[in-house]
C-alpha cells in the first residue's frame, strides 16, 4: 500500500509525467470502454442507437452529479458515504417546505433552493466534524449516513407527497435542443469540475493534500478550509441530484437515494482515482460512470437479467483495477 | 483544543435543537404506520351461521368508468405469440417466486405466451425504473409490474403505453392513468377485515395486539393497517391497539422486532399481525422461541392460557407450515393471503385478454383459465377474489 | 491519510500513552454507556431489563458481533471490507442448501466458515499481492455476490430445514453456580464472548496479532522490523472469511427460514459496531471486545427505542448521533491522555 503510494508521489516529481501518467490510465481506460461497445452492440441491435444513449444519460444523472464531488474527495483521500442519504433529506426538505397541504406551503422555487442549502449545510457538518474535530472521512459519513437518513424518514414521516406543478417535471422528464435537460446540467458540471481540479491551484492542491497532506499544510495550503469547501460541495450536489430525481420520478420519498454512495464511489474508483488519493481525474470518473451505465443498459438490451448484470459489473470493477495497475506498473517499469 | 471542544458543543447543540423541535411533532401523531388515503371499512361479520356473501357485499356500489390508460398504436397481436417480461418489486423473495410460478403456468397453458421475470435485487424505485426502461428499448409486446412506488412509476409505464406496448400491474398498483388494467388480489378492506376477524377469533373482541410491518412507506402494508384499523373501529372499538415496529424485508429483525414486543408487553399482549410475508413467519418463531404459543401455553398445567400470543399475518403456505400443522402445529392458527401463485396466473391471462381484444375499456368480467371468470372492480382493477384464509385443514394442499 | 496515520503512530508509540489510553479506553467508556443505557430504560420500564429482554439483547446482533471480529483486523490492518453483508447472505444460502439436500448436519456448518475462509483467501490475495485498495475488490464482490445469489437460488426461499439444523437456538444447559441459577443461554451469545476474547488475546499476545497493529500503524516501519505485510493481510482476510462464515451459519440457523436476499445495510452495522468500537479506520488501534460492546449496544439501543416509545421513524437518526458522540467521546479522551502524556 505505502508503496504504491511511493511509487505514485514519485511520479508526481515533475507535471509532465503526471500528465502522461493520467493519460495512460484514461486511455487504457477508453480502450475497455471501447470494447464493451463493440460487444453490448454484437448482443443487441437497440443498443447503439442514439435515442438509447441520450435515454441512458437520464438514469446516469444522478450519480453522475455526486461523482464528481466524489472524486474531489477521494483525491484528498477522503470519503463521503453519506451522499446517498444527503440526497433522501433534501427530497424530503423540498417536498416538505413545498407540500401544499403541509405546514409551510412555501413556492416551489424557494423550497428548492431551501433544499440545496440543506444540501450544503449536511456537507458543512460533515466537513466541519472532519476538519475541526479530527474524526475520519468514513466514520463522520457513516455517522451522517445514518443521521440524514433518520432525518429524513423522521421529518417525512413517511408520506410521500406528490402532485407537482407540470413545469417542474421538465428537468427531469424533458428534453433541451433534442437532449434530455439534465444531462445539459451533468455537461456543465463536468466542465466546470474538470476546469477547477486541473487548471487551478484549488484544483492542484487537492491532490498534494491527497498525496501528503503534512506537507500540504506546510507548504502553505489552507487544507482545512478547501476540505470544508468539497464536502460542502459534495453536499450541494446531492442537494441537486435529489432536485433532478424529483422531478423524474415525480414524488418524494425518505428511502431515495439509497446505496448511491457506493454506485458514485465505484464509478470514481472505476474511473482510475486511486482510493488512497493523490491521484485521478475527472474525465477518469465521467469514462467510469458511462461504462458502468453502458454495461447496465448494454447487458440487459442483450437478455442477461439484473443479477448477472452486476455480477458482471462487479467483476468488470475488479479487472478493470487489476489491468489498469498491472499496465501502470509496467509502464512505470520501463521508464 | 479548546476550539475543538467548543465546535464539538455547538455540533451537539444543533443536533439536540433540531431533535427537540421536530420530536413534538411526531409525537402528536400515532406511528401506526397507517396511510392518510380514506377507509372504507366492510361491515361486520353477521350473527353466527348467517355470514353474508360476498357478491351481494359489492353489488350496492355503484360500477365506475375505466380509468386506465391506453397504449398508443399497438401492433395487433391478437392470437399471435408475445413476449412479456414481468417486473415484481424485487426478486429474492418467497412472494414473487410464487407469481413467477403462476405466470409460467399460464404461458405454458396458453402456449403463445414468453414471460421473463427481472426485477431489481432491492425494492428500489430506482432500479426499477431503469428496468423497465430498458426493456422499452428493447421491444417486448407487454409488461406486468408491481410497483415500487405508485407515482414513481407512473412516468415510465406511461412511455411503455407511449411505444405501444401494454402494461398490465398486480399485487402493487401504479397510477390508473399509468397502465391499462390492474389484477388486485383482494381489495384493502378485505385484506383489512380478514385480518381483523382471525385475530379477533383467537383473542377475543377486548384483546391487544402489536404489528409488525415491513417500512412505514411501503404502500400498499399502509394501506392495510389504515384498513385494519378503520374495521377494528367500526367493529371491534374494545380491541387495543398497542403499536406498530418496522423491520423491513428482514427476517432477522423482524424476529427481533417481534421478541422486543414480547418482552415489552408481557402478559398484556395477546396478539401479533404480520404484514408482510417476511414478517409472519418470523413473528411466529419468535413466539414460538419465547414459549408462548397457545398450544405450549395449553399444555403447561401450570401456564395460564392467558399468556399466549396469537400470530395472524400475510404469508405464504410454505414458509407457515411449521407452525400450523409441522413441528410447532397450532401455533399459528390462520394464515390470510390470496393465492400469489394465481395472482401471477391471471396477471399473464389479464395481458393476453388485453392483447387479444378480449378485455376492453368498460367489460365487467375477464375469463382467466382455471380461474374461471374474474369480474372488474373500480374501474379498470380485475379482482382475483376474497382473501384466502389458510388454515390447518388446507394449508398442506399448497406448496409455493 | 498517510500523514495522519504516521503523526498520531508517533504519539501512540509513547509507552506511557499506550498504558494510559488502555485504561480509559473506549471498551470501558462503551460498557459505562450501556450500562447507563440500561439502567435508565430500566427505571423507566422493568421489563426492559428482564433476564429475557437481557438475553435477547444479547442474542439480537451476536451474529453482528461476530463478524464484527474480522472486521476489526480488516480495519486496524487499514483495509475494509464491504462484502460482508452478501458473503453472510451467500454463506447462509449454502448452508441451508447443503441441510435440505441430506448432507450431514455438521458439514451444513462447516462447509461454509471453511468458504468463507477461502473467499477471504481470494480477497487477501488480491490485496495483498495484486495490489487492488481492499475496498475495491470488496466493492466488486459486493454485487458479484449479490447477483449471484439470486441467480442461483433464483430468488426462492429455503425452508423445510431438518429439525437438528438450527445451531443458534441450542441453549445452554442451565446451571447452578454458587447457588445463583444461571439462566439457559442461546448459542450465539456463547459464539460471540468466547471468540471475541479468544481474538483479544491473540491479537494481544501473539506474533501475529501484534504484528496486525504494526502493518496497520505504520506498514513501512513494519517492513524494516522483519514483518511480511503480504502475509499479514493475508491472514486478516482469511480469518475475516471464518468470522463471516461463523456468523453467516449463526444468521441462517436462527429461524425456519432462509432468505435468498442479503439483509439491506448489514454491512454497515458491521463495520458500524468495529468502528465505534474504538477500531480506528486509520489503522493501527482498536480491539475486539470493543466491537462487540458496540454490537451489543445497537442491539440494546434497537430495544431501547421500542421500550420508550420513541417514534421509529427517528431511530436512524437516533444512531447516528450515538455514532457520532461516541467517535466525540473517545477522540476527547485521547486528546486529553495525549495531553497529560506530554505534561
Amino acid at each position: 500500500m505505502t508503496s504504491s503510494t511511493l511509487q505514485q508521489s514519485d511520479e508526481m516529481k515533475s507535471g509532465v509525467r503526471l500528465r502522461a501518467f493520467l493519460l495512460r490510465q484514461e486511455v487504457v481506460l477508453f480502450l475497455m470502454m471501447m470494447i464493451a461497445i463493440f460487444i453490448l452492440t454484437l448482443g443487441s441491435d437497440k443498443f447503439l442507437t442514439l435515442d438509447n444513449l441520450l435515454n441512458q444519460g437520464r438514469f446516469l444523472t444522478e450519480i453522475a452529479l455526486v461523482a464528481l464531488p466524489m472524486t474531489f474527495i477521494i483525491i484528498t483521500g477522503g470519503i463521503d458515504l453519506s451522499v446517498g442519504s444527503i440526497m433522501g433529506l433534501c427530497a424530503i426538505v423540498l417536498g416538505y417546505m413545498w407540500n401544499p397541504t403541509g405546514p409551510f406551503q412555501w413556492p416551489l422555487e424557494l423550497a428548492v433552493a431551501f433544499s440545496l442549502l440543506v444540501g450544503v449545510l449536511c456537507g458543512l457538518v460533515n466537513g466541519l466534524i472532519i476538519v475541526r474535530i479530527g474524526v475520519p472521512p468514513l466514520i463522520t459519513t457513516l455517522a451522517t449516513l445514518a443521521l440524514y437518513r433518520g432525518l429524513a424518514e423522521g421529518i417525512s414521516q413517511a408520506r410521500s407527497v406528490r402532485n407537482y406543478p407540470e413545469y417542474f417535471y421538465e428537468l427531469g422528464q424533458g428534453t433541451l435542443l433534442g437532449v434530455p435537460t439534465q444531462l445539459w446540467m451533468v455537461l456543465v458540471f463536468v466542465i466546470i469540475t474538470a476546469i477547477i481540479l486541473s487548471r487551478t491551484i484549488f484544483g492542484r492542491s487537492l491532490y498534494a493534500i491527497g498525496n501528503n497532506e503534512l506537507g500540504a499544510r506546510f507548504s502553505g495550503i489552507p487544507v482545512g478550509l478547501y476540505t470544508i469547501m468539497i464536502y460542502a460541495f459534495s453536499g450541494l450536489m446531492s442537494g441537486i441530484a435529489a432536485w433532478v430525481f424529483v422531478s423524474r420520478v415525480t414524488t418524494t420519498r425518505s428511502d431515495m437515494g439509497t446505496g448511491l454512495e457506493l454506485d458514485a464511489i465505484a464509478a470514481v474508483v472505476l474511473g482510475g482515482t486511486s482510493i488512497f488519493g493523490g491521484s485521478g481525474s475527472i474525465v477518469g470518473t465521467v469514462i467510469g460512470l458511462v461504462l458502468i451505465q453502458l454495461l447496465k443498459n448494454g447487458l440487459a438490451l442483450s437478455g442477461v437479467t439484473t443479477d448477472g448484470t452486476i455480477v458482471v459489473i462487479g467483476t468488470v470493477l475488479i479487472l478493470a483495477i487489476l489491468i489498469n495497475n498491472y499496465i501502470q506498473r509496467r509502464a512505470s517499469a520501463v521508464e | 483544543m479548546n476550539r475543538k471542544l467548543l465546535v464539538a458543543l455547538l455540533l451537539g447543540v444543533v443536533m439536540v435543537l433540531s431533535f427537540s423541535l421536530a420530536l413534538p411533532v411526531a409525537a402528536q401523531d400515532r406511528w401506526d404506520g397507517a396511510d392518510d388515503l380514506p377507509v372504507n371499512p366492510l361491515d361486520c361479520p353477521m350473527a353466527e351461521g348467517e355470514a353474508m356473501p360476498e357478491a351481494t357485499e359489492e353489488a350496492p356500489m355503484d360500477m365506475p368508468a375505466y380509468d386506465g390508460g391506453q397504449p398508443t398504436n399497438a401492433p395487433d397481436l391478437a392470437g399471435q405469440p408475445i413476449v412479456l417480461v414481468d417486473v415484481p418489486k424485487l426478486v429474492g423473495i418467497g412472494y414473487f417466486a410464487a407469481t413467477t410460478l403462476g405466470q409460467a403456468q399460464a404461458a405454458e397453458e396458453l402456449g403463445n405466451v414468453t414471460v421473463t421475470t427481472d426485477a431489481p435485487t432491492e425494492a428500489n424505485i430506482d432500479d426499477q425504473i431503469a428496468v423497465i426502461d430498458n426493456y422499452i428499448t428493447q421491444g417486448v409486446n407487454g409488461i406486468l409490474f408491481a410497483a415500487n412506488d405508485p407515482v414513481a412509476i407512473a412516468p415510465v409505464l406511461t412511455r411503455a403505453l407511449e411505444s405501444g406496448i401494454h402494461v398490465v400491474g398486480y399485487d402493487a398498483n401504479s397510477e390508473p392513468g399509468a397502465r391499462e388494467w390492474f389484477v388486485n388480489q383482494a381489495e384493502f378492506n378485505g385484506i383489512g377485515k380478514a385480518m381483523v376477524d382471525s385475530m379477533v377469533a383467537e383473542i377475543g373482541a377486548d384483546g391487544s395486539f402489536a404489528i409488525v410491518t415491513s417500512t412505514f412507506t411501503t404502500p400498499n402494508q399502509a394501506r392495510w393497517i389504515a384498513e385494519m384499523q378503520a374495521y377494528q373501529e367500526k367493529c371491534y372499538p374494545e380491541l387495543t391497539w398497542l403499536e406498530t415496529v418496522e423491520a423491513q424485508e428482514d427476517n432477522v429483525l423482524s424476529f427481533n422486532q417481534a421478541t422486543t414486543l414480547i418482552n415489552k408487553y408481557g402478559e398484556e399482549l395477546d396478539g401479533i399481525f404480520g404484514m408482510t410475508s417476511v414478517a409472519t413467519p418470523a413473528a411466529a418463531e419468535a413466539v414460538v422461541q419465547a414459549g408462548l404459543c397457545a398450544v405450549d401455553a395449553a399444555n403447561a398445567a401450570a401456564g395460564s392460557p392467558e399468556a399466549a400470543v396469537a400470530v395472524v399475518g400475510l404469508a405464504t403456505p410454505n414458509a407457515m407450515k411449521p407452525y400450523v400443522t409441522g413441528d410447532n402445529a397450532g401455533c399459528v392458527k390462520s394464515v390470510v393471503l390470496w393465492n400469489p401463485v394465481d395472482l401471477g396466473y391471471a396477471a399473464v391471462y389479464v395481458m393476453r385478454a388485453v392483447v387479444d381484444g378480449t378485455l376492453k375499456p368498460g367489460d365487467a368480467t375477464v375469463e382467466a383459465g382455471r380461474l374461471g371468470t374474474l369480474s372488474v372492480v373500480n374501474g379498470s382493477e380485475v379482482l382475483l377474489g376474497p382473501p384466502f384464509i389458510y388454515t390447518k385443514d388446507n394449508i398442506d394442499g399448497f406448496d409455493f | 491519510m498517510t500523514a495522519t496515520a504516521a503523526r498520531s503512530h508517533i504519539h501512540r508509540d509513547n509507552l506511557l500513552t499506550r498504558s494510559l489510553s488502555f485504561l480509559s479506553s473506549q471498551e470501558v467508556i462503551l460498557f459505562f454507556v450501556l450500562v447507563g443505557l440500561i439502567v435508565l430504560v430500566g427505571t423507566s420500564n422493568p421489563r426492559y431489563v428482564a433476564e429475557r429482554n437481557f438475553i435477547n439483547i444479547l442474542n439480537g446482533n451476536a451474529y453482528i458481533a461476530v463478524a464484527a471480529i474480522g472486521m476489526s483486523m480488516v480495519i486496524i490492518s487499514r483495509n475494509i471490507d464491504i462484502s460482508v453483508g452478501s458473503l453472510i447472505g451467500v454463506l447462509g444460502t449454502l448452508s441451508g442448501s447443503l441441510a435440505i439436500n441430506g448432507y450431514p448436519i455438521w458439514m451444513s456448518w462447516v462447509v461454509p466458515v471453511l468458504a468463507g475462509a477461502l473467499v477471504g483467501a481470494v480477497i487477501g490475495f488480491l490485496v495483498a499481492y495484486l495490489r487492488i485498495p481492499s475496498i475495491v475488490v470488496t466493492l466488486g464482490l459486493l454485487s458479484i455476490l449479490k447477483g449471484g445469489l439470486i441467480t442461483i437460488t433464483g430468488g426462492a426461499w429455503i425452508t423445510d430445514l431438518p429439525k437438528d439444523y438450527f445451531l443458534a437456538q441450542i441453549k445452554t444447559p442451565p446451571v447452578s453456580l454458587l447457588g445463583l441459577n444461571l439462566p439457559e443461554i442461546p448459542s450465539p451469545i456463547v459464539f460471540m464472548i468466547v471468540l471475541t476474547i479468544l481474538a483479544a488475546l491473540w491479537m494481544r499476545y501473539s506474533m501475529t496479532g501484534r504484528a496486525i497493529y504494526a502493518v496497520g500503524g505504520n506498514a513501512e516501519a513494519a517492513r524494516l522490523s522483519g514483518i511480511s505485510e503480504k502475509r499479514i493481510i493475508m491472514t486478516v482476510f482469511i480469518i475475516n472469511g471464518l468470522t463471516v462464515g461463523i456468523a453467516a451459519v449463526l444468521w441462517a440457523t436462527q429461524l425456519s427460514i432462509i432468505q435468498s436476499t442479503v439483509p439491506a445495510g448489514l454491512e454497515l452495522q458491521v463495520i458500524t459496531s468495529a468502528v465505534v468500537g474504538g477500531v480506528s479506520i486509520l489503522g493501527g488501534i482498536g480491539t475486539t471486545v470493543g466491537a462487540m460492546l458496540a454490537a451489543i449496544l445497537l442491539s440494546a439501543i434497537n430495544s431501547a427505542l421500542v421500550f420508550i416509545d420513541v417514534s421509529p421513524y427517528w431511530f436512524r437518526a437516533v444512531v447516528g448521533v450515538l455514532i457520532l458522540f461516541t467517535v466525540l467521546v473517545d477522540l476527547l479522551r485521547r486528546q486529553r491522555s495525549r495531553a497529560s502524556a506530554r505534561g
